[in-house]
């Protein structure tokens, strides 16, 4: 091996520092430099610093982030998120590993190009399945696609050398505003190249527009999103204000999505939109200045298209209104707080969140209100943490303020590690200064002049985004010392995750930004009384924070007024899975969990069955069909053996088989156990395996009873929350679906979906089109044409792409296991 | 002062006091594995945990500060279900061997792994002990014994057996040649007189571990010598004459008579005139049977020479009578009076009762065919039974009433009217020299494979089973038995003695398969002069890693991984030798279990499965 080049372990050391906390970042340099950890690296930084041998061996191999061997140019990271897995991405794992022929047990491929691994979410579930290589990301991936998505990233790589392009000035005035959302689901949809394309046509034409990136508009299932928005002489104000007759403004009450969408009638809404479509869509609004600058625009669109083919799609890049009914029935439930100014802000514009009443907050926090009065605004709003327990936030507040010892931190919790759930991720890239605000008043509130974001190191655009809005926050006094010209002092910093679930634990978020493993250990002492450093510290989920601002804008008694008698206000859901209308929802408290999934989602997709709603993902529990009109509560959920969560909300049908959905989370959490407690560590690896015999026909029948005593006490024995909440989709699932269990047991597989009961069987409506053969990756259906095909169910992987190709349904699965020959 | 409640108990214990030391105060022993005093509780184990009645939540003891009117729950069934649920699902991820194969192909369970440690260590004398403690006659056995533990031994899969019953014969050989023969300690006279009806194989060993316990025996032989059917080997020329005189020369302790050719009859009926036993008549060299002074005798009521013996007399002069005189006890089963099954007097099995209350019967008279290990070990066994008898005074007669194997449901702390666990064990050692914790809970690693083999053989000497030099007859010299001791593969526990998992799941009647799961794959780190590490056995509690850090080690232990692959290892792939340079000691004496554990034995090391 070559002798690699060290020098850039003593910069970062310089750079970063020395002390033994500086580990994660250090690491985090080292891996960004050399794409994997080499060991004398390693060394070399414990030489330089006070990290010892010990300290870097064992961080460096409890977070999943960091790599211990090399990696090949691309890295394809696979979501195993909740929907991604319902979706098939488990499928899409096996035709990747075909497709780049990666033997058994390895991770990249002979070439050494790609290389495989497996992250617990990319946070795109309404796009599942899911995988990025190498920051880009391709949804709705199946194995037929894998091909073309290969072919497609290798093509992409040719042509990176481009430059981004720059904001083209507008010849004369801009008559309007074009907006893309660039969340990271829309850009994983396309929305960047739809960006590119739109900045190029402008570019081209020198159509009077401005393009302006907007955050997530909550709409993932129709991404990517072009919204056209005329600017007339009043269009900020239209923009600003709801319209409602009474005149009032919009802030003083939560955004009713509907009507503000009604109003708008200027207004037009591009969904699905590709880059093809994108000329169409601009010059048909501006209209080019200059004759012979539309003419030659004209003409190179002429020739594009006589040397192109691209099969038309119908229903893509379809212009709709606000008021068309599914989309009204998306957005008429909603009820707009963390979200505010969804989908209309430019995240990192700080102008334009004070406009919109931004930091109005705080300026009313530290010159306005005493501390006391902040928390008892806080407490009488009724607000709960987001982050899944729901605790009281002015009880929490309330007692990091009283606790003795200085100095206090505040730590915003943005470790979202839920699968499934992307709430957070989506309130960071959108409203950054939002959450930032909710901070600094807290920090107000509980005496911290020092507080950190922990983000996920998988969210790089939230990172991106929330380092650049606390510049602007620092430049413009909003952090720092001497905040809007008082004595209050905030210092922000962002804290990058590693890739472990169990920091979202606020024990193990400590241990985590104090540069150790993250391991949660025993409450009490609870972190606000002895927290970061042993000294008092606020954690609060993103989301907490995201409201605060509102409630101390509009009033404690505005909040309290949504919701129901325990649970108060909004709540921030990530709506996916089997479900028409997938994407990121706000909405009141009490509402249930039917009129989610049928209003705001449009029903179960492909016109199936509601099997079952999982809330709160790998900590909570499937709610039955029947039981779908729980109201979103807090002891309601809890009550029906689910909980509140942290936001995932996926839908479940009646092709879900129900011991799978409780394996996948149950394999989730256990691969995520921190290891230090007995009975998370090893009672969730031996209930994942009772699952998976259960799930291979292999159970026997007291297991069900061993299963569920051991569920129990892994829930009532477990240090931390991760062990004592991981049961729930088991314990619920044997609750509801008890019979699903048994009939594994039996050998039989209702949902048809446990590969080890289920087989691939060719009907007689079979034409003998040989597509099935054509596609099959085992070779496992003999190329017949004409005939009736067979499948060799010794060879089959299940893989289900026969099923997928074929043009006339001839291909059925069934369970139990026939012998697929007849 | 913070009062809490613990089960029935009230204390009051100064601010800062964590529940277990609180319940440690009040004698109340909760079992800890992970935890250390003087480090910080890792709360990893949670065999600790005690439910708190505010909540209902279960919560490791150890790190739980005690609170005014906190009331605590320890000693119920739901708390133990669940410290056992803890020590089973310990024991499904734990990988090894408490006792080697050849433990259990040894009918008498001897300790073989330590005795080729003191072997392969040069410490004879230790050795000896090791062997005595189970085997009253290996000088003997070392020569007429088909080593049924060879059967077994592991080696056997990389090549072949350790010659395991060479070098026991060895080791007794070395002794009865030192001129001053290993003596066992004794306990102080019990003041109980247990008879011996046969001075074979099984009754002289339990002659010599009834003393070891300190209670007086008298063997009754029938012939006019000691060894009943030994001396057949004697004459095929297997045993040498002088080598089983001598032999059963250190078996006879004080407080062990002997009576030659005295014949037990059928009940009430006159045998034959009696020839006093002595020395002489049983031409023993040295010192010699003690014999019962004529008025102790008396006091005893016991039958004075030439009068008629018979079994009923014997039980009404002795608190105990064991039937050891071989198959022929078939044939004067009926006139004493005792029930018989096929071929053999009629006993529970490892209970060695008969249907007369104080009658035992071990060896050939409770089995009918045996060989002579066998026998030799039922009196080993017996004398555990018969001290068990006599400690407890009265004791409900027979086989009808046991049941097999219920030792170990009884101790379960599971049964709320049972006794306290920590009280059944010290009852279990009250039986002194011959404590036996139910000695057979074992965690089993089972078939290993080729590699594993291989890392077990790294601590083993590579070389062929060789058989003695200078031949059969004269046996190894000290250097072959060295080299062959260094043979074995160590199957065994290192830390049997020391292990608290080994202890707790006794005690808590944990099962080590309740939970069936996938076996890990077997590891052992050998390159530490003194240590061995196998990962297999870590309970991942971290104890070392923080010692190691106090004790300010350059490298260290550390956690590598995280969640059910946790594992402990030296940083950056260093060597364990490199990571321990100084702390070696203390995490060998902290670790729970065997992952950490001394190489060779240490001085007053105990190792209670035997």
């Amino acid at each position: 091996m070559r002798q690699l080049d060290i020098s850039f372990v003593d910069q970062t050391v310089e750079r970063l520092g020395r002390g033994r906390q500086m580990v994660i970042p250090i690491l985090q340099a080292i891996q960004e430099h050399y794409r994997w950890l080499p060991p004398e690296a390693l060394e070399r930084v414990c030489q330089l610093t006070e990290i010892t041998p010990a300290d870097i061996t064992s961080v460096s191999t409890f977070y999943t982030q960091f790599r211990h061997r090399p990696v090949g140019q691309y890295v394809v990271s696979i979501c195993q998120g909740t929907a991604c897995h319902v979706k098939g991405a488990g499928l899409v794992h096996e035709a990747l590993q075909r497709r780049l022929r990666i033997a058994e047990g390895a991770d990249t491929d002979p070439q050494g190009l790609f290389t495989l691994e497996t992250v617990a979410c990319l946070g795109c579930c309404t796009l599942a399945p899911v995988i990025q290589i190498d920051g880009v990301t391709y949804g709705r991936v199946n194995p037929t696609k894998i091909d073309r998505i290969i072919a497609d990233f290798l093509r992409r790589r040719r042509r990176a050398a481009r430059q981004p392009q720059r904001q083209p000035k507008p010849v004369g005035a801009a008559v309007g505003e074009i907006r893309v959302g660039l969340g990271s689901c829309c850009q994983a949809q396309g929305s960047a190249q739809v960006h590119e394309e739109i900045l190029r046509v402008l570019e081209r034409t020198g159509a009077p527009a401005t393009v302006k990136p907007v955050g997530c508009v909550g709409m993932c299932h129709n991404t990517p999103l072009v919204e056209i928005v005329a600017i007339g002489p009043s269009t900020a104000e239209r923009v600003v204000r709801s319209g409602n007759s009474d005149g009032r403004r919009e802030t003083a009450q939560p955004q009713r999505c509907s009507t503000q969408a009604g109003q708008q009638s200027d207004m037009r809404l591009f969904t699905k939109v590709r880059p093809e479509d994108v000329p169409q869509i601009v010059l048909e609004h501006f209209r080019p200045r200059g004759l012979v600058r539309r003419l030659s625009y004209r003409l190179s669109q002429w020739l594009d298209r006589l040397y192109s083919d691209r099969p038309e799609s119908d229903e893509s890049g379809k212009p709709v209104t606000l008021r068309d009914p599914p989309v009204c029935a998306f957005l008429g439930p909603q009820l707009r707080i963390a979200t505010e100014y969804c989908g209309q802000l430019e995240p990192t514009d700080l102008d334009e969140y004070r406009r919109h009443g931004g930091f109005a907050a705080l300026s009313r926090a530290v010159r306005e209100l005493s501390p006391e009065q902040i928390i008892n605004e806080i407490s009488r709003s009724g607000l709960r943490g987001r982050g899944g327990a729901g605790f009281p936030t002015g009880v929490k507040w309330a007692t990091v303020r009283a606790a003795q010892g200085a100095p206090k931190y505040i730590i915003c919790n943005g470790d979202e590690g839920d699968p499934g759930a992307f709430m957070d991720r989506m309130l960071l890239e959108s409203f950054p200064y939002r959450v930032i605000e909710g901070m600094a008043i807290a920090a107000r509130a509980v005496g911290a002049e020092e507080g950190m974001l922990y983000i996920r190191a998988e969210y790089p655009l939230a990172v991106q985004r929330i380092t650049e809005a606390l510049r602007r926050c620092q430049q413009e006094g909003l952090l720092g010392k001497r905040i809007l010209g008082t004595d209050f002092c905030l210092q922000l910093s962002v804290v990058q995750g590693a890739g472990a679930f169990v920091c979202g634990e606020e024990t193990a978020l400590i241990a985590s930004v104090e540069g150790r493993c993250g391991m949660p250990r025993l409450r009490p002492p609870f972190p606000a009384q002895q927290g970061l450093w042993d000294k008092p510290t606020l954690v609060n989920n993103v989301q907490t924070f995201a409201l605060v601002p509102w409630i101390i804008r509009n009033g404690a008694e505005r909040f309290a007024a949504v919701g129901t008698a325990t649970s108060k206000g909004t709540k921030v859901f990530a709506l996916a899975g089997k479900v028409q209308r997938g994407g990121l929802i706000e909405v009141p408290m009490g509402i249930t969990l039917r009129q989610i999934v049928e209003q705001i989602g449009g029903g179960v997709a492909g016109g199936r069955k509601l099997k079952a709603v999982q809330v709160g993902g790998p900590s909570g529990g499937c709610v039955p069909a029947e039981l779908a009109d729980t109201p979103v509560d807090f002891e309601a959920l809890t009550s029906v053996g689910a909980i509140m969560g942290s936001g995932g909300l996926i839908v479940l049908d009646d092709s879900d088989c129900m011991v799978d959905v409780a394996r996948y989370f149950l394999r989730f959490t256990q691969n995520q156990s921190c290891g230090k407690c007995t009975l998370c560590r090893v009672g969730t690896r031996r209930m994942l395996e009772m699952l998976d015999r259960i799930a291979s026909g292999q159970g026997q029948a007291k297991e069900l009873d061993q299963l569920e005593q051991l569920a129990r006490a892994v829930s009532a024995g477990s240090i931390c929350g991760l062990g004592r909440t991981a049961p729930n989709p088991v314990l619920s699932t044997l609750k509801y679906f008890r019979e699903e269990y048994q009939a594994h047991l039996e050998g039989r597989c209702p949902a048809k979906k446990c590969k080890a009961l289920i087989s691939y069987y060719v009907t007689t409506d079979c034409i003998g089109c040989t597509l099935c053969a054509q596609h099959c990756p085992v070779g496992a259906i003999p190329m017949t044409p004409y005939v009736r095909h067979r499948i060799d169910d010794d060879q089959c992987t299940r893989c289900d792409t026969c099923r997928q190709v074929c043009p006339r349904e001839a291909i059925v699965i069934r369970s139990p296991r026939s012998d697929g020959h007849e | 002062m913070p009062r809490l409640r613990i089960d029935q108990h009230e204390i009051d214990v100064p601010p800062g006091t964590t529940v277990l030391a609180a319940a440690r105060q009040l004698g109340i022993d909760i079992p800890t594995l992970c935890y250390l005093e003087g480090y910080p509780a890792s709360t990893s184990c949670l065999v600790c945990v005690v439910k708190l009645a505010r909540n209902d939540r279960f919560v490791p003891s150890c790190a739980t500060l005690a609170e005014d009117g906190m009331e605590v729950h320890s000693e119920t069934p739901e708390v133990h279900q669940m410290r056992r649920t803890a020590l089973e699902l310990l024991l499904s991820d734990h990988l090894g061997d408490c006792l080697a194969p050849c433990w259990f192909g040894c009918p008498a369970h001897m300790d073989i792994p330590l005795m080729l440690r003191q072997i392969a260590a040069e410490d004879f004398r230790g050795a000896i002990a090791t062997v005595k403690s189970e085997i009253a006659l290996p000088a003997v056995l070392g020569r007429i014994c088909p080593a049924p533990c060879e059967n077994v031994c592991r080696r056997a899969d990389v090549d072949q057996p350790v010659a395991i019953c060479l070098l026991k014969r060895f080791v007794a050989d070395v002794d009865l040649a030192s001129g001053s023969a290993y003596t066992p300690p004794q306990a102080p006279d019990t003041g109980k007189h247990v008879a011996i009806v046969g001075g074979g194989p099984t009754g002289l060993a339990a002659a010599y571990y009834l003393a070891q316990q300190g209670h007086k025996c008298t063997i009754f032989e029938q012939s006019d010598r000691l060894g009943g059917r030994l001396w057949q080997d004697v004459a095929t020329g297997r045993l040498p004459a002088e080598v089983l005189q001598a032999e059963i020369a250190t078996l006879l302790l004080p407080g062990i008579a002997v009576r030659l050719a005295v014949r037990i009859g059928p009940d009430e009926a006159t045998v034959h005139p009696q020839i006093e036993a002595s020395g002489e008549a049983s031409g023993l060299p040295g010192r010699l049977a003690e014999e019962l002074p004529a008025a102790e005798c008396a006091a005893n009521g016991l039958s004075m020479p030439g009068n008629s013996l018979c079994l009923a007399a014997l039980r009404r002069q002795f608190d105990a009578v064991l039937i050891a005189c071989g198959a022929a006890a078939r044939e004067y089963a009926a006139g004493w009076g005792l029930q018989t099954g096929a071929n053999a007097v009629a006993v529970a099995r490892g209970e060695f009762t008969t249907n007369l209350p104080g009658v035992f019967a071990a060896g050939c008279a409770a089995r009918g065919k045996a060989i002579a290990i066998r026998s030799a070990a039922d009196g080993r066994q017996v004398a555990v039974a018969i001290g068990q008898y006599l400690a407890r005074g009265e004791r409900e007669s027979g086989y009808v009433s046991h049941t097999p194997d219920t030792s170990e449901t009884s101790h379960s702390p599971h049964s709320a009217t049972g006794p306290h666990p920590n009280k059944v064990s010290h009852s279990q050692k009250a039986v002194g020299n011959a404590a036996k914790l139910p000695s057979t809970f074992t965690t089993r690693i089972g078939k290993m494979d080729k590699n594993e083999l291989a890392l077990l053989m790294s601590d083993a000497s590579p070389a062929p089973r060789a058989e003695p030099s200078s031949g059969l007859g004269a046996g190894y010299s000290p250097t072959e038995a060295i080299q062959q001791a260094r043979r074995c593969l160590h199957c065994d526990c290192r830390a049997l003695g020391s292990c608290k998992l080994r202890k707790y799941s006794i005690i808590y009647n944990a099962q080590p398969r309740h939970f069936a799961g996938q076996r890990r794959p077997f590891e052992r780190y050998t390159d530490h002069p003194e240590v061995v590490f196998e990962p297999g056995k870590c309970i991942a509690c971290g104890l070392c890693i923080e010692i190691a850090k106090a004790d300010g080690e350059r490298i260290g232990l550390t956690f590598v991984g995280r969640g059910f692959d946790i594992r402990v290892a030296a940083p950056l792939n260093k060597s364990l030798a490199e990571a321990l340079r100084k702390a070696a000691a203390k995490c060998v004496s902290a670790c729970p279990t065997g992952a950490l554990a001394w190489k060779y034995p240490q001085p007053g090391e105990s190792r209670p499965q035997s």
